[in-house]
């Protein structure tokens, strides 16, 4: 870098240090180089940790402004619940700009009349003027409160609105997205808006209020020092014009750097195991570096430039000020047209002038970013959620656990079947094996079942009925689940066992945890079932986690048991008591197992062997190992090693 | 509050130069409404044009020295912040990444995530405030008065009146907004992890049909925070309106005294009340930037306390390597000798007392018990954490022989849970060897046995992986993981019961490969099918060796080793299929 250059240099003399002073805060790179450079693309989020550039956010789409209108209308959608507080709020904004406008007239008009000519009925005045200036602390007190509550419900609804939403998309949708960036919208974009809304909305309309009151006010008073005080506006709009031009695109670029390093520090941390392993903590600092430099870079640019703002309105406020004072005095002298009171609050409106100018300058700018924000959010909301349930949708109140698949095929996307023509049938108690190599659309089929995906043709029967004429969540409830991942969410052990049945008593809790035999190993730590799980799941191995899950399993009181790899994990020696529980489990119901181990296999009633999507071959243990075909071959594979 | 100091320390003389800049665009500023006294007393009052030219021309000139130097002073201020907050940020993680994974795992993710994007943007925010307005608004009050009282003591005393209850009160308001912030602060971080746990859990709260139950969870934290929020800024906001309150009413008093003193006769300038009464503005609007100041302070110092946090927290990995000859091979011979260790938040000894011996290039299966410490065990070899006692070698010598760099890069770790990053399938596993050629990468992965999975990936080795990217079944994930640690290869391979997702026959071909490497392998499982290929197999029990030896060694001596046999085939079934299938089998290949 430049910099690094020039500091190398510096330490050398004095005169280099003093050069270096001087030369360093101008020596990154212009910002139409880096813009140019770094485009607006995506190619730069493609890439992936450690390496190449960073999982950054989705592409920016180019605004359109009749998108930021329905954006705007949707927002106001939101709003409009609280139309008596906004109406309340915009009385409160009349009245404090009236009276702030009202306050240093009285003050001029107090020093003209009753100080200079002496008049009396000064304490009138002075206690009028104390009741004005009383009432704006109040009402703009009152404005701000009433909108940070209106704002502050809109938010939480938003969030509301945008966590149930998240539980209404498709499974599908979460495995296309990446968590951080949902999760940025959620957090960032949602504080984004939040920020905003506590001041745009009051700051906009008192801005443009004081700026109509301020130019009446003063045309009523001086036409000419009026004509004095506009010479300004040209000057401020093409200043403020080269400023913002060159700064939305600036901001744009640090928010885009920002959620590419926000990225990559959430990807860092969650594989700090594998950097520490493989002692990459070099290489993975070396790719924040690059991102934090790239922060730096447009965030200078970003914070100089726009910079500029108050440096310019301050400028052009003293410029407006001296030209009145001068001219005000002159024309004092030269005609009658002019008193000295009026300069005096000439002066001060000169300077409330520039001040609503500057702030819907800045305002305009926060808006926009906010707009930006409100827009993703949109999105998911947007997002179309998992098929709804039917109409005439019922609701399943009792299963005996029959279960068949008529010909049912699935695909992601046309043209790839994942699952084709897949047709068998369960009795109620059974236990089903699935078996295949690893993609060969075990989980998928099971996935099927519990409507997380639906069928692309044929049917999927519980009880001789169609399953889609039934509500998902009636349909879940009488399954539980063992997943691949434990999913163990943070909370005491006791509540994750309690999640398969939130009524459940403590005392039922641990009856489960025997079942599935995790009652020991839970009593031996030192907190026992009140022992907090961290996110991460540190603490307690993966084993261990799988065997809280079949306790939450357990404790749900099924009538179809969905397992899903979930004695992979677990060591022999705990799994010939976790066989015995299962037993048990499955007594009574209808279970669906994926399992890599013949032991598991070879108790199921029926074996469903599945080949890159379709039903090869189904039968018994007994009767699959007679045939030739893919079962035959694993279960000589794995007699093979032992021999 | 001294972390800040210290990362400040770097651009003192930048700040100070900045700092300077903006007091002379101050002193212009302060001096204007003494300029314009001068206009009306020696020019309107006195009547003399040339006065008003001459101060009317001081005030345009000086106007336009303020307005160059804010554009100087801008770029100043921003190239402090900017690179204040570029450091705080790469320190941060710094320091995040060379910590000890013990201290490691006692953060949260989330909250450390917050902690390096939003905590740091709100501090490098107040100090770019801090050099623009911060020191300016509290300079233009002091320099204000002082002109105020220069140019009328009697009037001007009436200004100070308002100054001790405001300095209690905002002073009162920076304590108490601190408390609040951090508190709001708190909340957020709550909010953003149940929506961040329940995305990670998506799938898990609908199995179990708790939408309604997790949303009225969310809803929970989501008010507490809009209530915290709204009491929190109804106090901040409360600030202006009291400023402006307090000053205004001494504008007010002020009046009335000018009355009194121009009535009395004393020598009161029309002028002088005019400037006083423009400073007394100038002030109030000052002052309501302070009210600002105050609420921005409070909330960067609470964003500087949480980034302390993490800071004071974070310690080094221990590394005094005594040897630091860098790329030496290892041949790879293991020796625990009395090893125990025990994680510190826990009473209990996750490994106590264990010894034995890898040969280099042998392979060791460990089995046993959920949370009998195998996985504890493997990290203790690339020193992910040290042992309480006992003494851990490679070739001959104990592990702090070695430097963490040293030791890490001649051992290939496969953890139990699959981490992949973003990116593609080649970056992933090039992640174990930056510089491997795109042959070292389909290498290893073919000896991963992923190779042909790959090359069906609709991009093969160029396909994204990771949260954006094509999802790959576990199985594969797991494969993939253990072509990256292959990808370097190392002369010590741990696998952490990575083949849990593999079918039979690719695990039997991932073996195969694995045994004809030249290193010592490491490996936690579960399946017969794994330990009879062992050189020898270690069986682990709460923490203690409880039996070691060759599979046929075990067969005979352990009850226990042949329980588990019998579990996961059954006898009658060994005895079904052994005869019958081995020759054919064994020609096959």
């Amino acid at each position: 870098m430049d910099e690094q250059q020039y500091q190398t240099r510096a330490h050398r003399t004095l005169i280099g240090r003093i050069k270096l002073f001087f030369i360093a805060p101008f020596s990154y790179a212009k910002p139409s180089e880096f813009l140019a450079q770094e485009g607006f693309g995506d190619e730069s989020s493609s890439k992936g940790l450690g390496l190449g550039g960073a999982p950054g956010r989705a592409p920016e789409r180019v605004k359109r402004p009749d998108q930021m209108w329905n954006t705007l209308k949707r927002i106001w959608g939101y709003l409009a619940t609280y139309r008596g507080r906004l109406i309340a709020v915009l009385l409160m904004i009349v009245a404090a700009t009236g009276l702030s406008l009202l306050g240093p007239y009285m003050v001029g008009h107090m020093i003209d009349h009753y100080i200079m000519e002496a008049r009396d009925g000064l304490l009138m005045m002075l206690m009028l003027t104390a009741l004005i200036y009383g009432g704006q602390a109040l009402s703009a007190w009152l404005q701000n409160i009433w909108m940070i509550q209106v704002s502050q419900q809109t938010v939480y609804k938003l969030r509301t609105d945008l966590f149930a939403q998240f539980h209404r998309l498709p499974i599908s949708f979460f495995t296309k997205r990446q968590q951080g960036d949902l999760m940025s919208r959620a957090s960032n974009d949602i504080e984004n808006i939040s920020s905003s809304m506590n001041s745009s909305f009051i700051q906009i309309c008192s801005s443009t209020l004081t700026l109509a009151g301020i130019i009446v006010v003063m045309i009523s008073l001086s036409p000419i020092l009026t004509l004095l005080t506009f010479i300004v506006i040209p000057l401020m709009f093409f200043g403020m014009k080269w400023i913002s031009s060159r700064t939305s695109r600036l901001f744009r670029m640090q928010q885009k750097s920002l959620g590419s390093l926000n990225g990559f520090v959430e990807e860092s941390l969650s594989g700090q195991k594998i950097i520490k392993a493989f002692a990459q903590e070099e290489a993975v600092i070396a790719g924040f570096t690059e991102r934090n430099e790239k922060i730096r870079l447009s965030g200078y640019w970003a914070q100089a430039i726009s910079g500029f703002i108050p440096k310019l309105m301050n400028g052009l406020n003293s410029m407006n000020f001296a030209l009145i004072v001068g001219v005000g005095a002159l024309l004092t002298l030269w005609t009658d047209s002019v008193t000295v009171g009026m300069i005096i609050i000439f002066a001060e409106y000169a300077r409330q002038f520039t001040r609503p100018l500057n702030d819907l300058a800045n305002q305009w700018n926060t808006l926009l970013s906010a707009i930006a924000g409100a827009e993703r959010v949109f999105q998911i909301l947007d997002e179309p959620i998992e098929v709804k349930d039917e109409q005439a949708a019922k609701h399943l109140a009792t299963v005996n656990g029959d279960v068949t698949f008529e010909g049912v095929n699935f695909q992601y996307e046309e043209g790839r079947p994942i699952i084709q023509q897949a047709s068998f049938e369960v009795k109620a108690g059974e236990m089903v094996a699935f078996v295949g190599p690893t993609g060969a659309g075990k989980t998928t089929l099971i996935s099927l079942l519990s409507r997380f995906y639906e069928p692309t043709g044929g049917t999927i029967r519980i009880d001789g009925h169609n399953i889609a004429s039934y509500t998902r969540e009636s349909l879940r409830s009488h399954m539980a689940f063992v997943l691949q991942d434990p999913f163990l969410f943070e909370g005491t052990i006791l509540d994750n066992i309690r999640y398969g049945r939130l009524d459940a008593s403590d005392e039922e809790v641990y009856e489960a945890a025997r079942l599935a035999n995790a009652h020991s190993f839970i009593m031996r730590l030192k907190d026992g079932y009140q022992t907090e799980l961290k996110l991460g799941g540190t603490g307690i191995s993966q084993g261990q986690k799988q065997l809280i899950a079949i306790a939450r399993a357990l404790i749900a009181n099924p009538a179809i048991l969905i397992l899903d790899e979930a004695t992979s994990s677990i060591d022999t020696v705990t799994e010939i008591k976790i066989q015995e529980a299962l037993q048990r489990l499955m007594q009574g119901r209808t279970s669906f197992v994926i399992a890599h181990r013949l032991n598991t296999i070879t108790q199921a009633d029926k074996i469903v062997v599945l080949e890159k999507g379709k039903i090869s071959q189904i039968g018994s243990h007994e009767e699959l190992s007679k045939q030739e075909g893919l079962y035959r071959k694993l279960v000589l594979g794995q007699q093979l090693l032992e021999a | 509050m001294r972390t800040f100091s210290r990362f400040l320390a770097s651009y003192k003389l930048y700040a100070i130069f900045a700092v300077s800049l903006m007091l002379i665009e101050l002193v212009v500023e302060v001096a204007q409404p003494f300029m314009m006294s001068k206009v009306i007393d020696e020019g309107i009052v006195a009547g003399r044009t040339e006065s008003i030219f001459l101060w009317g021309g001081i005030l345009l000139g000086t106007t336009i020295l303020a307005f160059g130097v804010g554009i100087i002073g801008s770029f100043y201020s921003a190239y402090v912040s900017q690179n204040f907050g570029y450091d705080v940020r790469q320190k941060l993680y710094e320091s995040i990444q060379r910590m000890s994974s013990s201290v490691f795992g006692k953060h949260e993710e989330a909250s450390l995530l917050t902690r390096i994007s939003n905590d740091v943007n709100q501090v490098q925010n107040a100090v770019f405030m801090g050099m623009r307005i911060m020191l300016r608004a509290p300079l233009l009050v002091i320099c204000s008065l002082i002109m105020a009282m220069a140019l009328n003591m009697q009037l001007a005393i009436y200004l100070l009146i308002a100054f001790p209850i405001l300095a209690v009160f905002l002073g009162w308001l920076m304590v108490r907004n601190n408390k609040l912030f951090r508190k709001v602060q708190e909340k957020l971080d709550q909010v953003n992890k149940v929506m961040q746990q329940s995305l990670m859990s998506v799938r898990l709260i609908r199995v179990f049909g708790r939408m309604s139950y997790e949303s009225k969870q969310f809803q929970q934290k989501n008010n507490e925070l809009r209530a915290r929020t709204v009491a929190t800024m109804i106090l901040a906001e409360l600030s202006n309106p009291v400023v402006l309150v307090l000053i205004n009413g001494c504008i007010l008093l002020m009046l009335w005294a000018a009355r009194e003193q121009l009535n009395s006769g004393s020598n009161v300038s029309v002028g002088e009340i005019v400037a006083i009464v423009n400073y007394a503005m100038r002030i109030t609007g000052a002052l309501s930037m302070i009210s600002m100041i105050v609420n921005t302070i409070a909330r960067a110092s609470a964003s500087m306390q949480r980034i302390d946090e993490v800071f004071e927290s974070a310690d080094q990995e221990q590394d005094h390597a005594k040897n630091q000859s860098a790329s030496s091979q290892f041949n790879g011979d293991i020796s625990f000798t009395d090893v125990s260790f025990s994680y510190p938040e826990s009473s209990l000894q996750t490994l106590s007392h264990i010894s034995f011996k890898a040969r280099a290039g042998s392979m060791l299966a460990i089995m046993g018990a959920t949370g009998s410490g195998k996985s504890s065990l493997l990290q203790l070899i690339p020193r992910m954490v040290d042992p309480d006692a006992g003494v851990i070698t490679i070739d001959q010598k104990r592990l702090d022989h070695y430097s963490l760099h040293q030791l890490r890069n001649n051992i290939g770790y496969v953890p139990q849970e699959i981490l992949l990053f973003t990116g593609t399938v080649a970056d992933n596993i090039r992640w174990g060897k930056l510089d491997a050629t795109m042959e070292e990468v389909v290498w290893a992965a073919k000896q991963a046995q992923i190779h042909e999975a790959i090359m069906d990936l609709p991009q093969g080795y160029e396909t994204m992986i990771g949260q954006k990217g094509v999802n790959l079944s576990g199985g594969q994930k797991q494969r993939v993981s253990i072509a990256r640690a292959l990808v370097r290869k190392p002369s010590i391979l741990l696998l952490d019961d990575c083949t849990s997702a593999l079918d039979v026959e690719t695990e039997r071909k991932l073996l195969d490969a694995i045994s004809k490497l030249s290193c010592t392998v490491l490996i936690i499982t579960q399946k017969m099918s794994t330990t009879v290929r062992a050189d020898s197999i270690l069986i682990l029990d709460e923490g203690q060796v409880i039996m070691q030896g060759t599979h046929e060694q075990l067969m005979l001596q352990s009850t226990l080793y042949q329980k588990i046999v019998e579990s996961q085939w059954g006898k009658e079934r060994e005895a079904q299929w052994t005869n019958n299938n081995i020759k054919h089998e064994l020609t096959a290949p």
